[in-house]
């Protein structure tokens, strides 16, 4: 019997998330007391009303915690549970822990019990903290050239203002930790979490622990996307706490609406560009301050800043650019990872930009963003050099793809007729630098055992969230052995069998821990051809493995994959190895701001249509097509299924997901019901991915590329769409150039407001 | 309350609390873990179920409601281990990522191919709207549907895209 593919056991309903596994006797359910407003002192907890409800109900506070109360790494502001005498940052934020025999009581309690503290001011915009100097850490800024100088020398220069909004995950397994105590002091703990280390690495520090005894498993994950990165550390915590304090397996599964309310979500940022052309379109320089809203806890907002300096010149040459970020503390939710992971935010300013130039000078978009493509031989603004460009391929092949010009004139004439529904397309290319920007993180192991009946287990950080990491590293390893797929089973992620792991992140999972379970593979097969070249009488070089057997100068031997194994097993060799990886190349000076920060980058474009309703400002995206710069695909169903995944995130957030907070800092949209996800009605009827072909990528593994985050991106040629349909209304009803403000997400509220005038 | 009630042909007969939905009693007293609560509000489809031949949201159902019913769910859809054609159509096309909406998903399709056995892609799109997935953008999903219903050549360019 062969293992059975997750996909399968997903068609029968048989995975096991956290929620459904099986339930001890003992086991305790959790629930978390929240914060009832966005800023405030905390005096004091009273429990009696949540005690009284059920005898088995037992409260937890800060007080209960044996080591020290804090989660957060980059800056110590995120205290597991608010302790009395301290300030609460968010609305949402734990207080105390309910612990009760059954889910519905301990969440029931947990709304009874009530607080006694000092409501605070709260601050929510960004612009607002920074001006009152609410910063994390410090400002960061990137430069090259001379902007000032080149501003001076140039024909055309245009500030404007981009705002881009939150984005909830909507994963649709909701955080989740199942916790039991071992022996001794031990904690074992079953996390959805993208980053078991940091789930390790944050339990032992609240408990009091070492390491050593903190063993966390991360199972298959309902969707991450971000979300459950350092997010997840603090319900696994929670749970462990729980368990500590009553020696009882306890599990804690946020409700929907708890989860929208207490956990983080993508960064709003509030931008300023300036930007400069020559008379043909050349840009000479480009300045942008981002004032991120990093929420009230610093998470992983340094990182997410980093990748948005990184990308501020997106696809573009730039010989001149200065841009700073500021991190700007305020009383939301931990604004954290979400796929792009900064990036976005960026590629919408200098899209915006660029718009901007367009609408102005008149020359179009397309020929504009073509003639500022980055080639081979440029560098980008820290000073890695630009190889293996392939924006233009890709720009150019969209462009004769789509048949750009004739599309262009369609919608011309169309819209000069129609004076109800007007159409609308733009085009985007992307560049995204893959690596985290954080060097020391770019690193991963692996634990690979051959079975002495030939099959096969691997092990690695790599955690499986619907990515399919586990299929592709499964094919990587069949492929160094030369056996079938069936006999090779990915393990899921744990502490126990792979040590300090980086998050599943960055897209680079099968970047890192694929190249991790190669290097064990081939320690392990190169002790196997040296047996096998005993047992043939023939020179290891000669021999290689394919298709389950021993292969000499290519030719098949007698010598078949489970007899090698089995022979090399009563030889006494070992059949299993640790493999490691650590990216390499990657080098950067953080004071200079100068370096190579990533392994490589992915190119791409994106062409969106759209039409909206000029009477009613509903939008309806057409057909959306792209053309990818994958390398060469390790599965390649597995990569379109995440372009056209990232895409359908990407456009939500670029045009529908609206993530609201009321002026006191409470999110109005904390259900699905008003906060819109992308259904099936709002993917266009048309989405046509090609990957070019025919380039491979020597600097990932089997010459792939990672393919989670980039195309998220191409969701901002949504955006211009249908702002390119608002702007042919405009320009008939209302008059005027484009908008003066770029603001995503773009909703038929907005649109309606800017078909009426009522936007700038 | 007493509720007996028939789950993928077994009948099961249980003391339940009136405020309990066909959700929890699914998945907390009789162990079908396949309904997942993706939002517990009628909003995602992740807990959809056959309650006497249509589907619903299992969330938004009582167990007591349910007394006397015939409830169908994703682990009654694989006869003796093989998976059923929307099953199989959703593994072959890649309609899978994280796999938490997928039963919902599957069991919406049946519902719909009950209704409409050769549906057009604003069919499809209107029969199975109220299931969310996170993780694909759709587009696998109908292509998956639109093959297990005979119609492979309008999955994509004459050829199955992701087959």
């Amino acid at each position: 019997m062969n293992p059975i593919p997750e996909s399968v056991l997903n068609v029968k309903g048989q995975t096991r998330y956290i929620d459904d596994l099986p339930e001890a006797k003992t086991l305790l359910h959790a629930a978390v007391a929240a914060s009832p407003c966005a800023r405030g002192l905390l005096k004091g907890v009273d429990a009696g009303a949540a005690l009284a409800l059920h005898p088995s109900i037992r409260i937890i506070t800060a007080a209960d915690i044996p080591g020290v109360n804090q989660l957060g790494t980059a800056v110590a502001d995120e205290p597991l549970l608010v302790a009395a005498g301290s300030e609460w940052g968010f609305r949402g934020q734990a207080l105390a822990l309910v612990l009760a025999d059954s889910v519905s009581l301990a969440r029931r309690a947990a709304g009874l019990v009530t607080f006694s503290f000092d409501e605070l001011e709260p601050v929510l915009d960004a612009r607002e903290a920074a001006a009152k100097g609410l910063i994390i850490l410090s400002p960061r800024t990137q430069a090259m050239g001379d902007t000032a100088a080149a501003f001076a020398s140039c024909a055309t220069v245009i500030s404007g203002r981009v705002e881009s909004g939150g984005q909830e995950h909507v994963y649709l397994e909701t955080q989740a930790a199942l916790a039991t105590p071992a022996e001794g002091c031990a904690m074992r703990v079953i996390s959805g979490t993208q980053h078991p280390t940091g789930v390790q690495e944050g339990i032992a520090r609240v408990l009091g622990l070492p390491m050593h005894l903190v063993e966390v498993e991360a199972p298959r994950l309902g969707g991450g996307f971000g979300g459950k990165e350092d997010q997840a550390a603090l319900w696994a915590a929670l749970a462990c706490l729980g368990a500590r304090v009553t020696g009882k397996p306890v599990k804690l599964v946020l409700s929907r609406k708890d989860d929208m309310r207490m956990t983080g979500k993508r960064h709003p940022y509030s931008s300023d560009f300036r930007i400069g052309v020559d008379s043909g379109g050349k840009i000479l320089a480009f300045e942008a301050d981002y004032y991120q809203n990093s929420g009230a806890i610093c998470d992983l907002s340094p990182a997410i800043l980093s990748r948005t300096l990184f990308h501020a010149a997106s696809a573009y040459r730039i010989p001149n650019l200065r841009v700073t970020g500021y991190m700007c503390r305020t009383n939301l939710p931990p604004f954290t990872a979400f796929r792009g992971f900064g990036a976005p935010q960026a590629f919408f300013v200098i899209e915006a930009a660029l718009d901007a130039v367009s609408r102005r000078t008149g020359i179009d978009g397309a020929k504009l963003r073509r003639q500022n493509l980055l080639c081979d031989g440029d560098s980008f603004h820290f000073g890695m050099p630009v190889e293996n460009c392939r924006a233009r391929l890709s720009f150019d092949r969209l462009v004769e793809k789509v048949k750009w010009e004739s599309l262009r004139r369609n919608i011309d004439s169309h819209n000069a007729k129609d004076p109800l529904v007007k159409r609308g397309a733009a085009l985007m290319p992307i560049c995204f630098g893959v690596s985290f920007t954080k060097l020391l993180m770019n690193q991963g192991g692996s634990l690979v055992h051959v079975y002495k009946d030939g099959s096969i287990l691997v092990s690695t950080g790599a955690v499986e969230m619907g990515q399919q990491v586990s299929r592709k590293i499964a094919r990587v390893v069949a492929l160094a052995f030369g056996v079938g797929i069936e006999r090779v089973r990915v393990e899921r992620t744990t502490t126990l069998t792979v040590a300090n792991t980086y998050p599943t992140a960055a897209s680079t999972g099968s970047d890192i821990n694929g190249m991790a379970a190669l290097a064990a593979c081939q320690e392990i097969r190169a002790r196997l051809l040296v047996e096998a070249a005993t047992l043939l009488g023939a020179p290891a070089p000669e021999l290689s493995m394919e298709s389950g057997r021993v292969m000499r100068n290519g030719s098949p031997t007698p010598l078949s994959w489970d007899e090698l194994v089995t022979r090399t097993h009563e030889a006494r060799i070992d059949l299993s190895a640790h493999g490691f990886y650590a990216t390499p190349d990657l080098v950067y000076d953080m004071k200079s701001e100068r370096g190579s920060p990533f392994a490589y980058h992915v190119y791409g474009c994106a062409a969106v249509t759209a039409s909206v309703d000029v009477l009613r400002g509903t939008w309806r995206l057409d057909s959306v097509s792209v053309v990818h710069d994958g390398g060469e695909s390790i599965d390649r169903a597995v990569d379109i299924g995440q372009v056209e995944g990232a895409l359908a995130q990407g456009l939500g957030w670029a045009l529908l997901e609206d993530l609201r907070f009321d002026e006191k800092g409470k999110l109005l949209a904390d259900t699905l019901s008003t906060y819109k996800v992308p259904d099936f009605h709002f993917m266009p009827e048309k989405v046509d991915v090609e990957f070019l072909e025919g380039f491979p990528n020597h600097r990932a593994v089997m010459r792939s590329k990672a393919i989670g985050e980039p195309p998220l991106v191409y969701g901002i040629a949504g955006y211009f769409a249908v702002l390119d349909a608002i702007a042919a209304a405009r320009r008939t009803a209302v008059g005027g150039e484009g908008p003066g403000l770029y603001d995503i997400p773009l909703t038929p509220e907005k649109t309606l407001d800017c078909l009426m005038g009522a936007r700038p | 309350m007493r509720v007996k009630l028939s789950v993928n042909g077994s009948v099961y007969e249980r003391e339940v609390e009136e405020h309990f939905t066909l959700l929890r009693f699914l998945r907390e007293e009789l162990g079908f873990t396949g309904a997942k609560e993706g939002c517990g509000a009628g909003e995602c489809g992740a807990c959809t179920v056959f309650l006497d031949g249509k589907t619903v949201n299992s969330c938004m159902v009582l167990a007591v409601e349910a007394d006397g019913s015939e409830v169908e769910t994703i682990e009654g859809q694989a006869l003796n281990g093989s998976l059923s054609d929307i099953q199989a159509a959703f593994d072959r096309h890649h309609a899978v990522q994280c796999g938490y909406c997928t039963g919902g998903m599957v069991l919406s399709v049946k519902e719909l191919l009950k209704r409409i056995p050769k549906p057009t892609v604003p069919q499809i799109k209107e029969g199975i709207e109220g299931n969310f997935c996170r993780c694909t953008g759709y587009q696998q999903i109908i292509e998956a549907v639109l093959d297990v219903s005979g119609q492979a050549e309008s999955a994509g360019k004459g050829e199955l895209k992701h087959a």
